[in-house]
């Protein structure tokens, strides 16, 4: 990845996780949905800020949000 | 009510989406600074506002606060609170509990869970077409819309191929709640007050009585399929109650079943209309994937659901108050300039995003079964081609008649 991309920080609010699974099928490396349709953030989560912003969009239930911008050098 | 610009014509009246979805009506609408109310039965104090563009759309689909389901009604017309409670499933509720409801069956949709059922799409979508090709045509709602989605949300539900036909029959009677055709209220052995029954339709009864039956089977004897996961499961420790699980199995039978149909029978008049843009479909079939999402947005099989106002707030720069209804005419917002150049050209390599707002514009009510759609009408087109099949259009097709599904109820085709 280069290092000019800008990475952030994703989370999941499980209680408004409608089980849509749209982010697991954009960032299938940072989103694992389970058995009962339950998104979770693979640790530790980082996105390029572009893909980030489209998951977000995505999500039918508004549950996933950016929490901070992370330093770069922190992903491979 | 001074002040309000309105609709140049009653948009909820069935007769003008009689030939299908009215473009110029739409367009105007759209075209029209603000929102625009729309009067009905001339009563200036009765009526909702028409939202027709896509960014408005989509703003009223994520915001489920102000924008509520579970208030008055999500179809243009009040009903009355007791009905509400009666007929109510999770399409007329609100989060928290909508979401609860809906996590309960949402595994079974995801995009890869669905992966599992292609084989079994394959198999279905094959014997249609064999069937068509075999009898050189026919009537393409009833050889390819209907069995193909009736057949796979039927066996996603544990509902036995026996009894396909009849719950194809039973969800038709619900939609003809929404025509101008008076009902038979003691059809399907019904004695429920038909203004307590989802379209007002005694089809409901009839389905919810086979739900009820289904559900008793499964009790004593599960399955591996959703009504089994509808009877075994828990909220808050408690079981569903009866007319929570028949409510339950009813939208899922309706919305599995009428919408994707409206999508493959549309797939028929697009062949015909854009015969030049599928052949480039045939020649790369790369094209599939985008081809289905515009076949998606040139059908807009639902057209519309409506919100009601929970706060005062403003919309488009229009103020729009506590106690009205908003209703997102997708079947409008589908076909914005603003968001699609050249809308009415049906383009199988139209990018995305944006996307589409057919299966809704986002939001917690985004439409459970889009990747179940997707499959289906992928599947099909894939199919086609492998066949090289050729339709063509027999006359003219005959719309169903409603303001809220933009269905086909017979389209003659010939193959070649």
């Amino acid at each position: 990845m280069s290092d000019q991309v800008q990475l952030v920080r994703v989370v999941v609010d499980q209680e408004r996780c409608i089980g849509g699974a749209q982010c697991e099928l954009l960032a299938p490396d940072v989103f694992t949905v389970d058995d009962a349709a339950m998104s979770s953030v693979i640790e530790p989560g980082l996105l390029p800020r572009g893909l980030a912003d489209k998951v977000v969009d995505r999500c039918p239930g508004r549950a996933i949000s950016v929490v901070d911008a992370a330093d770069a050098e922190g992903a491979s | 009510m001074a002040g309000r610009a309105l609709t140049p014509v009653d948009l909820a009246d069935p007769a003008l989406f009689a030939r299908g979805i009215p473009h110029d009506a739409f367009a105007a609408v759209r075209a029209t600074p603000g929102l625009m109310w729309n009067a009905i039965g001339g009563d200036p104090d009765d009526g909702f506002w028409a939202v027709t563009r896509h960014a408005d759309v989509v703003e009223v689909s994520r915001d489920t606060t102000t924008y509520s389901s579970a208030v008055g009604h999500i179809q243009i017309y009040d009903i009355d609170a007791d009905a509400l409670e009666a007929r109510a499933s999770m399409i007329d509720m609100d989060p928290p509990i909508h979401t609860r409801l809906r996590r309960l069956v949402s595994s079974a949709f995801t995009p890869r869970h669905v992966q599992g059922y292609l084989e079994s799409i394959r198999r279905r979508v094959a014997a249609c077409l064999d069937a068509v090709v075999a009898a050189g045509g026919g009537d393409w709602v009833e050889l390819v819309a209907k069995p193909i989605p009736i057949g796979v949300i039927c066996e996603l539900m544990g509902v036995p191929e026996a009894d396909h036909d009849a719950m194809i029959e039973l969800s038709d009677h619900l939609v003809a709640g929404t025509s101008s055709a008076p009902l038979d209220p003691g059809a399907y052995g019904n004695t429920t007050e038909l203004r307590l029954l989802p379209f007002n339709s005694p089809a409901a009864h009839g389905i919810n009585q086979y739900a009820l039956a289904l559900g008793e089977r499964r009790r004593r004897q599960p399955a591996d399929d959703l009504v089994t996961k509808l009877i075994e499961a828990e909220i808050d420790g408690e079981r569903l109650s009866h007319s929570e699980f028949a409510n339950f199995f009813r939208l899922m039978i309706f919305a599995g079943n009428e919408t994707t149909r409206t999508a493959i029978g549309h797939l028929a008049l697009h062949q015909r209309d854009f015969a030049a843009e599928f052949d480039r479909v045939r020649a790369d079939r790369s094209l599939v994937e985008s081809a289905v999402e515009e076949v998606i947005r040139y059908s807009s099989p639902i057209l519309y659901f409506r919100r009601t106002v929970t706060r005062d707030t403003v919309l488009a720069g229009t103020a729009v108050a506590a106690g009205e209804k908003v209703v997102m005419w997708y079947a409008a917002a589908n076909f914005d300039e603003a968001v699609f150049a050249d809308p009415l050209r049906f383009d199988p390599s139209r990018p995305t995003p944006p996307p589409n707002v057919a299966f809704g514009g986002g939001g917690a009510h985004f439409c459970l079964g889009a990747s179940l759609a997707r499959l289906e009408l992928a599947v099909l087109l894939e199919e086609m081609l492998a066949r090289d099949l050729h339709l063509d259009v027999v006359g003219e097709p005959e719309y169903v008649d409603s303001n809220f599904v933009n269905g086909i109820e017979h389209l003659e085709v010939t193959v070649r």
